[in-house]
């Protein structure tokens, strides 16, 4: 129906068109109705998604891999400097520029581009978007989750003295992720990275009088900026060693990330490549809270819940892992980076979970949960190009379902409990929220990993892909290793998220008295998202893989088909032991929740001191004193270098400057008494010169 | 002298015509000097809409000035406008307009004469922009002191006095060995070429970039000119005047003296040092490298200790300033254009941050961070645009920010990773990432003031219960609005479409930073004797170089020895007449006209 051009146009489009409508008319006119363009726009974007999907799958089912760009303007040019220098060599004067090329005619130093090396191109961005298999999984999900998060907001942000604002920047989010995800080169990826970034800096301090909440939104920007620099910097090493900041191959020369790169494997390798690897890995881990860069995601569910759910779990925070898919082929060439990668996955799922197991916010077990799922992709990243990646994918796309699922379960709970959400305060509410309790339930056995929910389809993947590589020969692998924590963190998963549900669904019924007596069930725009979130949780794992569409389908994007995908690699399904060992794990993580929490509270209070008395207790609920490291190791020792800068400015350096403003004074001073105007003393002193005079004369 | 150099000419002088009226009508002096600066600002639109773009000045007026008799010496009135200055003057006019709306309310006393010299002022920075000529260029260049002098210490804060005195003697300081540089320039050129002595920069530059001056005598005249413009910029350590001044200024004055006259410094080194004294550029960079990157930390530093929000700007500018020279000093194409076009970033945000302090100090009559919080719940419009300003500031994709930020520090990187000579590039690359480093600096300070001052709980000053204000305090006025709206405009606008404005100014700063950028690619060729002595302390050989020089060439003796201790600066009419009798008298003059 429509073209791809207009459909990749389309998605990022819709949500700016409704973000722009609600911000001039939300606070006047629509008022309480400011969701209906921002819903709209996103449902639009969605159908468009869908529509994108299938052309490309289409297109993908004839060719090996494919790609479509559409460029759309040029944002700025800078020429070489060299013609310049060339000319002034020559003696003559600067050509050209007299009339400005408004229009898209290609630069002028163009002529020679392969005389004059890769460095000495024009730098030239383009506004280029693309759709390729990868992206569309990226917009279809995105888009899906944003829709229902959407309706849902409907209901909870109702009443809400921000309605409008909120809804603009739902919809200014929706517009960053869709041209995050299409953007086809650094520059454009960088200022959507920043940009979501921004509407999460928004969205976390949404009740910006809360001072927490404020505090929260900082804190999520300055510790994503940290990861920024480091996004930056790769992309700045990524211009000096290929010239170009472009995916695509396009009239200038071949992109970073094009089909003639990938094909001839032209790659820097070696200290350059590696380095560009880890600073992208910095960039990533700020973004999808990795270590050491996890910090400011728990502290960001200081914001509304729809929010937590749509950026801080299901979209925004995994552009980190998609962004390391995408450069796949940069980190192909360089097994340090790519270990790294899965040794900071491999620790971060691991901690998330040991800390979730012991908090008892539900929002903050949730996070942290979060933060482990994202190490759980990227320890599938970590493994390797070929299963890993599309591992990593998959389960990038389910865990979009189940947590947000999760999440906004958790604001159901909250809404009808006035704003509650330490579960030691909730119990027994399966019987006044039974949608909830039983769509929250199905969120935690795919979270867990129970056959044959979502989560277990795509975790058993990554543990698969590292277990492949794990028995791999070869010099010493973190992989074995990083197999065997995965599967604890797998027991972990099960435990803490069964733990949360039996705390606040089973047992005695508790309502807090802020629920006002009158607790009920949340409205029905609010359950229905739930229940197709649930539906999705419930099948949507099985059917990616057992139809294999998902792996084949991706390994279609020209950076990762370069990489040797073979189109069944992915799809196997011989990794039965591995299926067997995670499951034993969740199953066991399972008993051990419903034994401590449901069936006997001794066990329970055995379990705590034995984890106290380790001392395991303490780190995992005080998140093992990361935030109070940075305190003392960063925090504190800039502020006191910046009060002694601050003094020394003041005192030294604008001290020394006023010392040599008054000097002229100051001399002044100490000549004027002779100048006093008293006879007898000039003559004094004429006396005393003359006789030194004299004096001086007699002895020469 | 095309059509465009009349208009030219009537924008330049029409804020002084302004002045005099707004001098004559006391009452209604507002209105006329918003008149006034409006008007200036359309015609200076006009211009950019006139401007063909390539390296040609345009809107070129010339006329005779001070003719010798014989012609031997020529002080011509020239002014135009090329790639760099159009963006500068533009942005002059539109900062004018500006500072006019702030001071609509905040200004009682003798309104009459402030906006009088608010309009003087706008005359000498268009005047400043436009000139093409030495001397005129230091008139206006001077000129610019005068008014600001007065607006700081008549209508400024507590200690407005040491600040009116201390800026004014600083920059003095600074300028009169600029002055000394810019006169060495123009007689080196006289002694080498013959015929007329010219006072035109572009025929300055193109003599020397055909002839350039021996590298010693350009070290010595680079150091003079460095030592008025580096203190304008400011660059570290020569900034200690700046914060005393934004702080003590009044709003209007904060706002342009951080909007354009910080730019006459970075202007001057564009203009002056890059294509005149190309070899002393490439032989000092390094180190000039590491004073932007000195500023640019510890400028944010300095800035993240503060508690008076308009000193926390102040120092923030220190460190955007570090970025812009940063850029330029790079000395490649990517490094330029971001850096001129941070110049310009640098003077719409920090101008209408400016502004918007003087906004929350006329209500609450306090600009420490510990007596407000929580100001986005009743001004939801000041926090809006403070908001927006501050992200622009801190260089957020698709504001005007980050465009200027990105592309110098791609430059700033291409010079360490892909240009760099051997000896330079670990120094250059500790210099790149320290730089980039500033950034998230820069993020910390000014996400800590809005958080601290717009979000948390409601807090004004205690004070302010008993002031018992006539009318409870308003959010952003429409005046008020359509100021920071102004500036609001053209900050999305750089940040969406850069390429308006980078296209326009391209060739210019191509040819510009030409000489520069072969003397530094020739002086580091393998076995060249600068790449050899350059990886020694830059003074030190400065000093030897010249040295060596002045002790084996002959009739140059005196004039470099007064270059270079050009601190004593009434010897050199006097000791240049010794070895070079002719243009005496006509030096003398120029001094005169001074």
């Amino acid at each position: 129906m429509f073209s791809l051009k207009v459909l990749l146009l389309l998605v990022p489009t819709l949500p700016l068109a409704a973000t722009l409508l609600t911000a001039a008319f939300g606070p006047g006119l629509l008022r309480n109705r400011s969701h209906v363009p921002v819903v709209l726009a996103i449902a639009l974007a969605f159908l468009a998604s869908l529509g994108l999907l299938v052309q490309v799958h289409q297109e993908c089912s004839s060719c090996a891999s494919f790609e479509h760009i559409v460029t759309l303007w040029t944002w700025a040019v800078v020429p070489s400097q060299d013609q310049d220098v060339e000319h002034l060599a020559r003696g003559t004067n600067v050509p050209g520029g007299a009339k400005l090329d408004v229009g898209d005619s290609p630069p002028l130093t163009d002529k020679e581009p392969a005389s004059r090396g890769p460095l000495r191109k024009d730098f030239r961005i383009e506004i280029a978007l693309r759709a390729d298999p990868l992206s569309a999984v990226m917009l279809v999900t995105v888009t899906f989750v944003a829709l229902l998060v959407a309706v849902y907001s409907v209901g909870y942000m109702h009443g809400d003295p921000g309605y409008w604002r909120f809804f603009t920047y739902i919809g200014l989010f929706v517009f960053s992720m869709t041209m995050l995800v299409s953007a086809s080169n650094f520059l454009l990826l960088y200022v959507f990275w920043e940009a979501v970034g921004l509407c999460s800096y928004l969205l976390i301090g949404f009740w910006y009088h809360k001072p927490e909440a404020a505090a929260a939104g900082k804190k999520a920007f300055l510790v994503n900026r940290v990861g920024d620099f480091g996004f930056a910097l790769a992309v700045f090493l990524i211009w000096t060693t290929y010239g170009s900041l472009d995916f695509h191959d396009g009239l200038a020369g071949p992109g970073v990330l094009g089909e003639q790169r990938c094909s001839s494997g032209a790659f820097a390798g070696g200290t350059v490549g590696t380095a560009i690897c880890l600073f992208l890995l910095l960039g990533a881990c700020g973004k999808s809270a990795q270590l050491p860069l996890h910090v400011w995601l728990p502290d960001a569910m200081e914001g509304p819940t729809p929010v937590s759910a749509l950026i801080h779990a299901a979209t925004m925070v995994t552009a980190g892992v998609y962004m390391v898919v995408r450069c796949a082929p940069l980190f192909a060439v360089s097994v340090d980076a790519q270990q790294t990668v899965a040794v900071v996955g491999g620790l971060t799922a691991l901690m998330g979970a040991i800390i979730a197991a012991s908090q008892f916010d539900l929002k903050r077990i949730l996070a942290y949960s979060t933060i482990s799922q994202l190490g759980y992709m990227f320890l599938g990243l970590g493994a390797g190009a070929a299963a890993g990646n599309t591992a990593g994918m998959f389960h990038l796309v389910t865990h979009a379902f189940f947590k947000g699922l999760l999440f906004l379960g958790a604001g159901s709970v909250m809404h009808a409990m006035g704003g509650v959400i330490d579960i030691r305060r909730l119990g027994g509410l399966r019987r006044v929220m039974p949608v909830t309790c039983w769509t929250f339930l199905i969120g935690c056995l795919a979270l867990a990993g129970v056959f044959p929910l979502a989560g277990f389809w795509s975790k058993d993947a990554i543990l698969a892909a590292v277990h492949e590589r794990a028995g791999e020969p070869g010099p010493a692998s973190p992989y074995a290793t990083l197999y065997w924590l995965g599967l604890v963190t797998a027991g972990l998963t099960a435990f803490y998220s069964l733990r949360a549900f039996f705390f606040v669904f089973f047992g005695p019924e508790q309502i807090p008295s802020e629920a006002g007596g009158h607790a009920h069930e949340s409205p029905r725009s609010m359950t229905v998202p739930l229940v197709i979130l649930a539906v999705a949780s419930l099948i949507a794992g099985a059917w990616l893989e057992l139809s294999g569409s998902l792996a084949s389908f991706l390994a279609s994007t020209p950076s990762l088909h370069a990489l040797g995908h073979s189109k069944h690699a992915a799809a196997s399904g011989g990794h039965l032991d591995v299926a067997a060992w995670s499951t034993a794990a969740a199953i066991l993580g399972i008993a051990l929740a419903w034994l401590m929490y449901v069936r006997s509270p001794n066990v329970r209070r055995g379990v705590v001191r034995a984890m106290e008395a380790l001392g395991l207790y303490r780190l995992s609920a005080e998140k093992f004193f990361v935030d109070e490291m940075y305190q003392m190791l960063i925090v504190w020792p800039l502020e006191g270098v910046a009060r002694l800068a601050a003094w020394l400015d003041r005192r030294v350096i604008d001290g020394l400057v006023d010392l040599i403003g008054w000097e002229p004074r100051g001399l002044g001073a100490l000549l004027r008494p002779l100048q006093a105007g008293l006879l007898p003393l000039y003559a004094l002193v004429m006396l005393l010169g003359m006789l030194l005079l004299l004096g001086t004369l007699l002895v020469s | 002298m095309d059509s465009f150099g009349p208009m030219l000419v009537a924008t330049i002088f029409l804020p002084a015509v302004g002045a005099v009226l707004a001098a004559a009508s006391r009452e209604h002096a507002r209105q006329s000097a918003l008149v006034t600066s409006l008007f200036v600002f359309a015609m200076s639109v006009v211009l950019v809409e006139g401007f063909p773009g390539g390296t040609e000045r345009f809107a070129v007026f010339d006329l005779p000035w001070f003719e010798a008799p014989g012609g031997s010496l020529a002080i011509r009135f020239n002014v135009g406008l090329d790639g760099l200055s159009l963006w500068l003057f533009a942005l002059s006019a539109l900062l004018t307009v500006v500072a006019v709306l702030v001071s609509w309310e905040a200004i009682v006393e003798r309104p009459g004469t402030f906006y009088a010299l608010l309009l003087l002022l706008e005359t000498g920075m268009l005047g400043v922009f436009a000139a093409g000529d030495v001397i005129l260029f230091f008139i206006f260049f001077e000129f610019t002191l005068v008014p600001l002098f007065f607006l700081i210490g008549y209508w400024g804060s507590e200690e407005r006095r040491y600040a009116a005195i201390k800026f004014f003697l600083f920059t003095m300081a600074g300028s009169v060995l600029t002055f000394l540089a810019l006169i060495a320039l123009v007689l080196w050129d006289h002694g080498q070429g013959g015929g007329r002595v010219t006072f035109s920069i572009a025929e300055l530059t193109d003599r020397l970039a055909q002839r350039p001056m021996d590298r010693s005598v350009q070290l010595a005249v680079f150091l003079g000119l460095f030592a008025g413009f580096a203190i304008k910029v400011p660059l570290v350590p020569l900034h200690t005047w700046l914060p005393l001044a934004h702080v003590q200024a009044p709003t209007a004055g904060s706002v342009l003296l951080a909007g354009v006259l910080l730019k006459v410094g970075t202007y001057g080194f564009l203009r002056f040092s890059l294509p005149m004294t190309p070899d002393a550029v490439a032989l000092c960079m390094p180190w000039l490298l590491w004073l932007c990157v000195a500023g640019i930390v510890y400028g944010a530093l300095v800035a993240l200790a503060q508690h008076d929000i308009k000193r926390l700007i102040a120092y923030s500018s220190v460190s955007h300033l570090g970025f812009c020279m940063l850029g330029v000093f790079a000395l490649n194409r990517l490094g330029i254009e971001g850096g001129v076009l941070q110049m310009v970033n640098h003077g719409l945000t920090t101008g209408g941050l400016f502004a918007v302090v003087g906004m929350i100090y006329e209500r609450f009559h306090t600009r420490q961070i510990d007596d407000l919080g929580g100001l986005a719940r009743h001004f939801p419009r000041l926090a809006t645009f403070m908001i927006i300003l501050s992200l622009a500031s801190i260089g957020l994709p698709g504001l005007n920010g980050f465009v200027g930020e990105f592309l110098l520090l791609l430059g700033m990187f291409h010079r360490a990773w892909a240009e760099a000579p051997a000896a330079y590039a670990a120094s250059y690359r500790v210099i790149s990432v320290l730089a980039l480093s500033g950034v998230v600096l820069g993020a910390w300070y000014m996400l800590q003031l809005i958080q601290r001052v717009f979000f948390g709980p409601y807090r004004t000053p205690a004070v302010h219960a008993h002031d018992a204000p006539k009318q409870p305090l308003r959010d952003l006025s429409f005046r008020e609005s359509f100021a920071l709206g102004l500036l609001t405009v053209f900050i999305f606008w750089i940040g969406l479409q850069p390429r308006f404005f980078l296209d326009r100014m391209s060739p210019t700063l191509g040819k510009i930073l030409a000489p520069a950028a072969q003397a530094y690619a020739k002086s580091h060729q393998p076995g060249s004797d600068l790449h050899r002595l350059a990886w020694r302390p830059g003074l030190a050989i400065a000093c030897e170089e010249l040295a060596l020089e002045t002790d084996c060439r002959g009739p140059n003796v005196l004039f470099e020895t007064d270059a270079a201790t050009d601190a004593a600066g009434a010897m050199l009419p006097a000791s240049y007449s010794s070895s070079k009798p002719v243009p005496v008298a006509e030096t003398r003059g120029s001094v005169h006209v001074r």
